[in-house]
């Protein structure tokens, strides 16, 4: 019976002791954002839909940014991944390539779009790379991990026609995970849809930069209207990634 | 060991040992000699190294200890092109690629013969596209050719997996469990199409089955494997008479 105690008493000890550390128990400090909430939330509406052809190149400059930066993303994560699979590499190689993409992998895509707005100057060029850069970190360890899964009869099956390394890329591995592939091909243009709509704070193009001018203003309405957007832009994308799905990915209803 | 009167073996085995982990082993001291030509199936219980065996016969899986020669050359002095245009492996599974064709799951047995390039960009000879339009209508799925295996039958797969080997051109098939998860009428059946292959295309099978009739129907000799050694009374057609079906 102690022991059976012991741990959820632990764990609830700790959790209320880092909650407390956070300031989780300010009462006075919460009941102020609630407030300033019910505030700003008032501000917000109705949205100023007059700057609709204002926000409109801004938003379309984060729609080119996005599809780009996860086009070329995605298409340098496909190299890397692949050197990155140990049945297909040395565990030298393999290794060396896990790294690279761990390495890209740690800086986040804010970050990488600051490198990029000092080496290529403002604008949507910056964001355009600063997005790829992040792809190909997540995919390149998403990918090398999904192509380790192959079926490894599959790919011995294969291997004793005599087939290469590379015709086993090109005949087994990419074909057996095509699904998750353009699976998560989809994810990362929906994530990076979102993710360019704030690269405009550092000067990397797009509605970051509008974002930006009306939070610095207060133009709360703006704001909201800026935010709607970005929402039917998701949205949209959503309503692509499912007509995707339903057309290129295999039923789960085959014999 | 199996006789032979002196003609030549496709495949031979010589006191094979094989374990995955040290010394816990899944093989012992298995020797063979199958005839060139001829049909061999291997019965045995479940997990007494069937597919072991015949992975190590198929070079894929090294001896611990012993050696296996395919038509007079040790498998480990081969390189994997030279091994594979000598022998073609079926695994349990099958080991086809479900999103691709069954024309493009054919062609991948030319894919020793390919060069790099030319296969990356799915750029094969119209001669193998032939010829492995004629290995599926061989086993009776041409007009299956441009579906997706993964929308296939569990027979029509089987029979794509043999038409890949088939382009192969090996001289020696080695089968794991073939036709075992089918009925035994389409079993039957594409067993009777394989001989048919076999025979024109002067083709050594090899096959492990735990079905009595199939067995009968299909191998010219039957060998017994338990615990990881070969049975040396139950070597021979006579285990299709008398006690294999109360020993295996």
């Amino acid at each position: 019976m102690r022991s059976t105690l012991a741990l959820p008493l632990t764990t609830g000890v700790f959790l209320l002791a880092v909650l407390a550390h956070l300031g989780f128990f300010d009462m006075e400090r919460l009941t102020r954002g609630f407030r300033n909430l019910g505030i700003i939330g008032a501000e917000l509406v109705p949205p100023d839909f007059a700057i609709l052809p204002a926000v409109g190149a801004a938003l379309w400059e984060t729609v080119e940014m996005s599809f780009a930066g996860t086009l070329l993303g995605f298409l340098a994560s496909l190299p890397l991944s692949i050197c990155s699979t140990r049945r297909l590499f040395s565990s030298w190689t393999s290794g060396f390539a896990r790294f690279i993409a761990a390495g890209i992998r740690t800086i986040p895509v804010l970050l990488w779009a600051i490198i990029f707005v000092i080496l290529l100057g403002l604008g949507p060029l910056a964001g355009t790379f600063g997005i790829a850069a992040y792809t190909v970190g997540y995919l390149a360890k998403i990918y090398a991990d999904l192509f380790e899964g192959t079926d490894p009869e599959i790919m011995e099956a294969v291997q004793s026609t005599g087939a290469s390394k590379l015709q086993l890329v090109r005949f087994v591995i990419l074909p057996e995970a095509a699904n998750a592939v353009l699976a998560q091909v989809l994810f990362m243009l929906e994530y990076n849809i979102r993710a360019s709509s704030v690269l405009g704070f550092v000067g990397a193009g797009g509605l970051g930069f509008v974002i930006q001018i009306y939070l610095q203003s207060l133009d709360y309405r703006r704001l909201a209207t800026v935010l709607l957007l970005v929402l039917v832009i998701v949205l949209a994308m959503d309503a692509i990634s499912a007509w995707a799905r339903k057309r290129f990915l295999l039923s789960a209803q085959a014999s | 060991m199996t006789g032979n009167g002196g003609a030549p073996h496709a495949l031979r085995a010589d006191q094979v040992w094989f374990s995955y982990r040290n010394r816990d082993w899944v093989l012992r001291h298995v020797s063979l000699a199958i005839p060139a030509g001829k049909h061999t199936v291997i019965m045995g219980p479940s997990g007494t190294g069937k597919t072991t065996l015949l992975r190590v016969l198929a070079g894929i899986l090294k001896p611990s200890a012993g050696s296996v020669s395919v038509l007079g050359q040790p498998t480990h002095e081969l390189t994997a092109r030279q091994l594979s245009s000598l022998v073609g492996y079926i695994p349990q599974q099958l080991g086809l690629v479900r999103n691709l064709s069954a024309l493009d799951n054919v062609l991948m047995g030319a894919l020793g013969r390919i060069g790099d390039a030319k296969a990356v960009f799915g750029l094969f000879p119209r001669q193998e596209i032939d010829k492995a339009q004629a290995a599926l209508d061989m086993m009776g799925i041409a007009h299956k050719a441009s579906q997706q295996v993964f929308h296939m039958s569990g027979g029509e797969r089987q029979r794509v997996a043999i038409a890949r080997t088939l382009l192969q051109h090996p001289r020696i098939v080695i089968a794991d469990e073939f036709a075992s998860d089918l009925d035994l009428a389409l079993a039957s059946e594409i067993l009777a199409r394989i001989r048919r292959a076999a025979e024109r295309e002067s083709i050594t099978f090899i096959m492990s089955m735990h079905r009595i009739g199939l067995a009968r129907q299909f191998g010219d000799e039957v060998l017994a494997l338990r615990h990881g050694e070969l049975a040396p009374g139950f070597i021979g057609n006579e285990i299709l008479e008398s006690r294999a079906e109360a020993t295996l």
